[in-house]
């Protein structure tokens, strides 16, 4: 018998296309996958979400008992700022069975937010800044119209979709990479319909700041504050398209101008008398 | 924002470097394989398990073995492909130059010997975890057939 050796044929086990122009084509792909599967679970997890009862939500949150902030350690901060609450949830059409519980922490956090079960955190560090009461009740009516929105609820309910589509998408441990980028793709998705309602929460805010004070005088002091907070030497950049992009609230100077422009169209007094913070409100902030 | 402008900047470094570097090392080792198969075609390999019966042989079994590694930019477009199936053409390259690699070596040892075949070749390969990027061994061998009265 003979025996010979062919040579191995050339480019069965190899593509005639190019591999960047597949790269483009899987990545692009994969990227409007992504936008379009988080961007649909977004809108139907958050919208069936709110459907869920408030008080079903609240029992939740109750039967749960996570801790948030020490109400016996800050008894006199606690009492002051749910009564903010009431005074300010009074001009916000709240629903009967809607309770709002605001919580006090004394970490140095500058920020504050709203949960679900209506419950509001509000952090020493955002607090110790407060320059007056129409300050802090801009930011209360803010977080007040979070849970009047059903907002928390709906994140929760539309993150938790995206998050578990994602994960199938891209969690079994070979994706590597290609999965984090798919991951942060997801993440700017969703971040685009954080900032709707935090647009909205502003406007409702603003509304029940005039209708507690006659003005609006103060409201846009908190987004200078939080402009200074988040970046002191930052304040004369432009921000840029992508800064715009992957921020999941609408930039303080946007909604500074937004204010006086909601003002203006609503015809609200901009200007007018600021109530003071109670006498002993700095020595509630004290540890 | 800068983290995340860090990490994609991370990602395309990483895939950049992946694809010009991974790419310049499968040309040249397809260039190479095509040479060396040129030079030891006179060494016949065959698959079947009967070996000819002309002559007494020794026999010997020979083997010849390659770990060959992926790149950052072969990883991420399997990992893509997987999502939408279909070739996934980064490894099968990979995966071609490993099998003649190995029996390329596989043959060197049988030359050694002086054979005059090698029969009833089998391939074994293996993943290799090298962290997150795979690494593929193949596995070549057989029955390397010397004449006795040489």
């Amino acid at each position: 018998m003979e025996y010979e050796n062919r040579l191995p044929p050339e480019g069965i086990n190899t593509s005639r296309q190019h591999p960047l122009k597949q790269f483009l084509q899987l990545v692009i792909g994969a990227l409007v996958l992504v936008v379009m599967i988080v961007a649909m679970l977004q809108v139907s997890g958050s919208f069936l979400a709110r459907k869920i009862p408030f008080s079903y939500e609240l029992a939740v949150m109750q039967r749960l008992n996570i801790p948030l902030g020490d109400a016996r350690r800050h008894a006199d901060m606690t009492a002051y700022l749910n009564g903010l609450a009431s005074r300010v949830g009074a001009h916000m059409a709240m629903p009967e069975d809607m309770q709002l519980t605001v919580h006090y922490d004394d970490d140095e956090v500058f920020n504050a937010f709203a949960t679900v079960g209506g419950n509001l955190l509000f952090y020493r560090g955002l607090l110790s800044r407060m320059p007056d009461e129409n300050t802090l009740a801009m930011v209360m009516a803010h977080e007040i119209a979070h849970v009047l929105h059903r907002d928390p609820v709906a994140a929760l309910g539309g993150g938790v979709a995206s998050t578990i589509a994602l994960l199938a998408l891209t969690g079994n441990s070979g994706t590597g990479m290609a999965g984090q980028l798919l991951n942060n793709a997801g993440m700017l998705t969703s971040i685009q319909f954080t900032r709707r309602m935090e647009v909205a929460a502003d406007r409702a805010a603003l509304a029940a700041v005039n209708g507690l004070y006659g003005h609006v005088n103060g409201a846009a002091r908190l987004f200078e504050l939080f402009r200074d907070g988040r970046d002191p030497h930052s304040q004369d950049k432009e921000p840029g398209v992508l800064e715009r992009f992957v921020s999941t609230h609408p930039l303080d100077a946007e909604r500074i101008s937004n204010i006086s422009r909601l003002a203006v169209a609503e015809h609200w007094q901009q200007q007018g008398e600021l109530t003071p913070l109670p006498a002993d409100f700095k020595r509630w902030l004290e540890r | 924002m800068s983290s995340l402008l860090g990490q994609a900047a991370g990602v395309v470094i990483l895939l950049v470097l992946g694809y010009l570097f991974g790419r310049l090392a499968e040309r040249r080792h397809f260039q190479r394989l095509v040479r060396q198969e040129a030079e030891i075609q006179y060494l016949p390999v065959v698959a079947s398990r009967y070996p000819p019966e002309d002559r007494p042989y020794r026999q010997q079994l020979v083997s010849g073995n390659v770990v060959i590694a992926s790149d950052y930019f072969k990883a991420f477009m399997a990992a893509l492909i997987n999502i939408f199936g279909g070739r996934v053409t980064p490894f099968e390259s990979m995966l071609d130059r490993a099998r003649r690699e190995s029996i390329l070596r596989m043959k060197a040892a049988a030359i050694e010997l002086d054979a005059a075949y090698v029969f009833n070749i089998k391939f074994d390969t293996t993943r290799i975890a090298t962290g997150r990027l795979g690494a593929m061994e193949v596995l070549a061998y057989g029955t390397a057939m010397i004449p006795q009265d040489t």
